[in-house]
C-alpha cells in the first residue's frame, strides 16, 4: 500500500512541476531563453499570499488571486526592463541577465521579507478522501493541485489553438521576423507569454508552499530548475510535454526518495533526464531538428 | 576508369522520394556541371558525395575506392573537398587561419607540441604559413590574409571557400552554386579563377549551377537533375539542345 | 598611410589572438601579484581582503577552464562546479592520506594536485562522451545536472580509516561497522574533509594562473586550436575539411574541466574543512563562473580574470552597505549585460565613439 502513497505523492509534486513547467515551455519557445528567474517568480507569488493573508487577514481566494495579479505584472515589467532590449543578443547575454534578475529577486526578498524561514499555511480548504478502508488518505491539496494542473493544461491547449492570440503565439515561437510581417504584434505577444508564465507561476507557488509549507527567498531556485529539467525531458516547447515531463520527474523524486535514498533523490532525477536526453537528444515529445546544408 | 563513379544512389526524405537513380561518371581533369531548376535534388547529391547524408541504396567510388557509407571527414581524407551554398566559413577566424585550417591534416603536429612549443610546432607552422600564403596568392586573396572572414566582400569569401577546400588537397572539388549572389563581374572573375585553379592544380571539378548560361561557358559535360532525376546528361552542347532539358527550363 | 589604417579598421578583433596581447596578460597577472605583495608586506591590506586573495585566483582559474570550454570551443556548460569539486575533494583527500608520508609541504600539495586534476580530467572526459552530443540549452541542462549529481554522490560517499584498515561506504555510513576508537574520517558524507592542511597560498595561485594561461594560450595559438576555434564557428565546415570533431570537442572539454580541477585543489587546501554545498560546489558557483566568462568577455581570458576579481571585491567593497550589496551586485550585474549586449547600446557606443574620433581630429587639424 505504501507504493500508493508514495506514486499519489509523486504525482502531486509532479503536478507542481508541471504547473511551472508549462509556464517555463511558454516562455522558452517564444523568447528562446532560459529564464533562470523563473523560480524566484514563485517564491514572490509565495510571499504575496503570506503576507496579504497572515498580514492583512485576506480570504485565501483573494489573497491567491492578488498573488496572481502581482507575478503577472512582475513578469511582465521583467520581460520589459531586462529581456527586450536582449531580444537580438547574444543568447549566452540574455542567460547570464535573467541569472542577475535571478539574484536580484532573492535579495529583494531577502531585503523585503527577511532571511527567516516562514512556515506557510495551508490556503487549501478542501477535504481529503480516504479509500482502501482507511489505507489510503489523499489529502485536498494533493486534489487540488492534480485536478489545478489539468485544468491549466486543457485550458493552455485551448488558449493557444483555439484563439488568435494563441495563435499568434506559435507563429511568433516559429520565426518572429515573419510573423511580425504577417501583422502579429510581437511585442504584445510575447508580453502576454510572460504575463501567462508568470501567472501559472504564482498558482505553482501556492501549491508548491502549500504542500512543503517553509518558505524562504532561496524556496523557488530549485523547483525552479526542476520543472526545467521536466520542460526539457518533456520536450521543451512542448505543452503535452510539460505536463508529462512534470508529473514523471515528481513520481521518480518521490519513489527515489522512497526506495533508493533521499539524499540522492536529486541525483536520480537528474539521472534520469541525462538517460532520456541521450536517448532522445530532444525530450520525450520534441521535434527532431535538422540543420540544413 | 574514371576518377568518380556514382552509381543509382537515392535518398528519401519523409516519404518523399529526393534524389533516385542517380549516376554520374567524372573522368580525372573534367570540369563537370550539375544543373536543374531549384529544388530538383543538386544540393542533396552534393551532401550524399560528401557524407552529409546516407544513402539508402547505391554505390559511391573515388578512384576506385568505395567510399559509400563514410562520414564527412572521412570522405574529405578520402579526397573530396567542397564548398557551401550559403557560404560556411570560419567567421571569426582571419583568413590565413580558414587556408591554414585546410592544411590541418596535410602537416600535422600534436596538441602537446603545440602546447609545450617544440622546435617541430615552429617548423611545421613555418610551413603551413608559407603552403597558406601561396594559395592565398592564386586566389589573389593574399593581401587580406590577416582580416577576420567575416569582414572579407562577399565574392572574396567565395574564393577563400574554394581556397580552403584546395587546401585539403583534394582529387575531386564540389562547388556548389559558386556564383550564387554575385554580381556579373565578380561572376565573370569567380569563372576565370575555377578556370585557373582547374589548370594550374589538374583538378577534376563538379559544379552546381541554375544559370544555363554561365555553365555553358565552362562546363563539358552535363547532367540535368530535375525532380530528384536524372533528366539529361552528356555534352554540354547536346545537353542545352535537349527539348527535356529547354521544357524543364522554360515550362510547357 | 590612410589605406593601412583603413586595413587595420576593417581587420575588427580575434580574441587575444596577437602575441602581444598574450604577453601582456601575463605581465599583468604578474605585476598585480608584485603589487599586492608589496601592499601587503607594508601593511596597506586588510585581513578581509587578504583573504580573498586565494579565492580570487580559484576563481580566476577556473573561469580560464570555462573560458575555454564556452568561448573557444563554443559549448556552454553550466557543470563545471561539479569539476572542481571532484578536483576539491580527490584533492584534499590525497593530501590528507599521505601527510604523514609527504613531509614536504610543497610537493604534497604537488601530488595533491596532480590527483586532483587527473581525477577531474577524467571526470570531464567521461561526461563529455555522452554530453557533448547534445547543443546549446540541452547541453546547459545536462551539464548543470552532472554537476548536481556529483555534488549529491560526494554527499553520501564515506571513508574512514580504523585500526582494521581503509573503510569505504555509499550512502550507509553504519554498514563500515568502524571501530569507534580509532575512526579516522577521511570523507565524512556531508560533512565532508575536516582538517585539511592549509597548504594554499596566493604565489601558488598566482603560478597556477600562469600555468593555465600558458597551456590555454599556447593550446588556441596552435594546429589544435584552430581547430577547436573552427568547429565552434562552423562544425558542418570543420567536418567537410577533415577535422575529426568528437575528438577535439572532448579532448578542450576534458582540459577545461582539468583547469576547473586545479581551481578546486587550490579551493580546499585554503579551507579547513571542505563540504559539497549547494553554494560552493551547486549549479550556483557554475553560473557564478559563467557569469565572470561572459561578463569579461566570451573568449578573453584576461577579460575573464578582471571579471572575476572585481565581481569578488564588489561585494566586499559593499560591505559597508550590509543588506544592500548584494542586491546592488545583481543590478550591477543586469546593468552591466544590458550596457554590453543590447544592440541598441552597442550601437550608441559606437555613435559615441565616432564622435569622439571625430573631435580628436578636428583639434588635431
Amino acid at each position: 500500500m505504501n507504493f500508493w502513497v508514495y506514486l499519489i505523492n509523486g504525482i502531486s509534486l509532479g503536478s507542481v512541476y508541471a504547473i511551472i513547467a508549462l509556464g517555463y515551455t511558454m516562455v522558452y519557445g517564444i523568447a528562446k531563453m532560459l529564464n533562470f528567474a523563473h523560480g524566484d517568480v514563485i517564491m514572490i507569488g509565495c510571499y504575496i499570499v503570506f503576507l496579504t493573508m497572515t498580514r492583512y487577514g485576506l480570504h485565501p481566494v483573494l489573497s491567491v488571486l492578488l498573488s496572481i495579479l502581482f507575478c503577472t505584472l512582475l513578469g511582465i515589467t521583467i520581460e520589459k526592463i531586462a529581456y527586450k532590449p536582449l531580444r537580438r543578443a547574444l543568447p549566452l547575454a540574455v542567460l547570464i541577465t535573467a541569472i542577475g534578475v535571478s539574484y536580484f529577486l532573492q535579495n529583494m526578498a531577502l531585503l523585503v521579507f527577511g532571511a527567516d524561514t516562514k512556515s506557510f499555511s495551508n490556503v487549501i480548504t478542501v477535504p481529503g478522501i480516504t479509500l482502501a478502508d482507511g489505507a489510503l488518505k489523499i489529502s485536498g491539496t494533493t486534489i487540488v493541485t492534480v485536478v489545478a494542473c489539468i485544468i491549466i493544461m486543457a485550458l493552455l491547449l485551448l488558449f493557444i489553438n483555439k484563439t488568435k492570440a494563441g495563435q499568434a503565439m506559435l507563429a511568433v515561437s516559429e520565426d518572429k521576423d515573419a510573423a511580425q510581417l504577417m501583422g502579429v504584434n510581437v511585442n504584445a505577444t510575447i508580453s502576454l507569454t510572460f504575463a501567462i508564465g508568470s501567472g501559472l507561476a504564482a498558482i505553482a507557488g501556492v501549491l508548491f508552499c502549500s504542500a512543503y509549507p517553509t518558505l524562504t527567498p532561496y524556496t523557488g531556485s530549485m523547483p525552479g530548475i526542476k520543472a526545467f529539467t521536466a520542460a526539457v525531458f518533456g520536450g521543451i516547447g512542448s505543452i503535452p510535454g510539460a505536463f508529462i515531463g512534470g508529473i514523471l520527474l515528481g513520481i521518480i523524486e518521490i519513489l527515489g526518495r522512497a526506495y533508493i535514498s533521499s539524499q540522492l533523490s536529486d541525483a536520480i532525477v537528474f539521472a534520469v533526464l541525462i538517460v532520456v536526453l541521450l536517448v532522445k537528444p530532444t525530450g520525450i515529445l520534441g521535434k527532431k531538428m535538422h540543420e540544413k546544408v | 576508369m574514371a576518377l568518380l563513379e556514382v552509381h543509382d544512389i537515392g535518398i528519401s526524405f519523409g516519404g518523399l522520394r529526393a534524389v533516385d537513380d542517380f549516376q554520374i561518371s567524372i573522368e580525372k581533369g573534367q570540369l563537370y556541371g550539375l544543373i536543374g531548376p531549384n529544388g530538383a535534388g543538386k544540393t542533396t547529391v552534393f551532401n550524399i558525395l560528401t557524407g552529409v547524408y546516407t544513402p539508402d541504396k547505391g554505390t559511391i567510388l573515388l578512384d576506385g575506392q568505395n567510399i559509400t557509407g563514410k562520414n564527412t571527414m572521412e570522405i574529405n581524407r578520402a579526397g573530396i573537398a567542397r564548398t557551401f551554398q550559403n557560404i560556411r566559413l570560419f567567421h571569426l577566424l582571419s583568413v590565413l587561419d580558414n587556408v591554414k585550417i585546410g592544411l590541418h591534416n596535410q602537416m600535422q603536429y600534436s596538441t602537446l607540441t603545440g602546447v609545450l612549443r617544440l622546435p617541430r610546432y615552429y617548423q611545421v607552422e613555418k610551413e603551413m604559413n608559407e603552403r597558406a600564403m601561396e594559395l592565398l596568392h592564386v586566389f589573389e586573396l593574399d593581401d587580406v590574409a590577416d582580416y577576420q572572414a567575416t569582414n572579407l566582400p562577399y565574392g572574396k569569401q567565395r574564393k577563400l571557400e574554394i581556397a580552403r577546400a584546395m587546401a585539403t588537397n583534394p582529387k575531386l572539388l564540389l562547388l556548389d552554386e559558386p556564383a550564387a549572389g554575385m554580381n556579373p563581374n565578380e561572376t565573370k572573375e569567380l569563372m576565370e579563377t575555377i578556370h585557373f585553379v582547374r589548370e594550374k592544380f589538374d583538378m577534376t571539378i563538379l559544379l552546381i549551377e541554375h544559370d544555363m548560361k554561365l555553365v555553358s561557358g565552362i562546363c563539358e559535360q552535363l547532367t540535368v537533375l530535375n525532380f530528384g532525376q536524372i533528366l539529361c546528361q552528356g555534352k554540354t552542347a547536346d545537353v542545352l539542345h535537349d527539348p527535356e532539358v529547354i521544357k524543364a527550363y522554360l515550362g510547357e | 598611410m590612410a589605406k593601412v589604417s583603413l586595413k587595420r579598421l576593417q581587420k575588427g578583433k580575434t580574441g587575444e589572438k596577437g602575441s602581444r596581447d598574450k604577453f601582456i596578460t601575463l605581465l599583468l597577472v604578474v605585476a598585480v601579484y608584485g603589487i599586492v605583495q608589496l601592499l601587503v608586506k607594508t601593511g596597506h591590506v586588510s585581513s578581509l581582503i587578504q583573504g580573498l586573495l586565494v579565492p580570487m585566483c580559484v576563481y580566476s582559474l577556473v573561469a580560464i577552464g570555462l573560458n575555454l570550454c564556452v568561448g573557444f570551443l563554443g559549448e556552454l556548460s553550466l557543470g563545471h562546479a561539479g569539476f572542481m569539486c571532484v578536483g576539491a575533494f580527490t584533492g584534499a583527500f590525497v593530501s590528507k592520506v599521505l601527510r604523514d608520508s609527504i613531509g614536504n609541504d610543497l610537493v604534497l600539495f604537488l601530488v595533491a594536485l596532480l590527483a586532483g586534476v587527473a581525477m577531474a580530467a577524467l571526470f570531464g572526459f567521461l561526461i563529455a562522451i555522452p554530453v557533448l552530443r547534445l547543443k546549446g540549452d540541452y547541453l546547459a541542462i545536462v551539464t548543470l545536472a552532472f554537476g548536481e549529481i556529483i555534488k549529491n554522490i560526494i554527499n553520501v560517499l564515506y571513508i574512514a580509516k580504523d585500526s582494521n584498515g581503509y573503510h569505504a561506504a555509499f550512502s550507509d555510513a553504519k554498514s563500515m561497522q568502524l571501530d569507534e576508537e580509532s575512526t579516522v574520517w577521511l570523507i565524512n558524507g556531508a560533512k565532508g574533509i575536516n582538517r585539511i592542511a592549509n597548504l594554499s597560498n596566493f604565489t601558488i595561485g598566482i603560478v597556477l594562473i600562469l600555468l593555465a594561461l600558458i597551456i590555454v594560450y599556447n593550446l588556441v595559438d596552435s594546429r589544435s586550436g584552430r581547430a577547436i576555434m573552427a568547429i565552434r564557428d562552423n562544425r558542418i565546415a570543420a567536418e567537410s575539411v577533415g577535422l575529426p570533431i568528437t575528438q577535439y570537442k572532448l579532448m578542450t572539454f576534458t582540459l577545461s574541466a582539468a583547469i576547473a580541477g586545479a581551481g578546486g585543489v587550490l579551493y580546499a587546501h585554503n579551507l579547513s574543512t571542505v563540504t559539497a554545498t549547494p553554494t560552493n560546489f551547486g549549479y550556483n558557483m557554475s553560473i557564478l563562473i559563467l557569469v565572470f566568462v561572459v561578463l569579461g568577455g566570451i573568449g578573453s581570458l584576461r577579460g575573464s580574470m578582471i571579471a572575476a576579481v572585481l565581481l569578488t571585491l564588489l561585494p566586499e567593497v559593499l560591505r559597508g552597505m550590509k543588506d544592500y550589496r548584494m542586491l546592488i551586485y545583481s543590478i550591477v550585474l543586469i546593468a552591466m549585460m544590458l550596457f554590453n549586449w543590447a544592440p541598441k547600446s552597442i550601437a550608441f557606443r559606437k555613435q559615441l565613439a565616432a564622435k569622439w574620433k571625430k573631435q580628436k581630429t578636428q583639434e588635431e587639424a
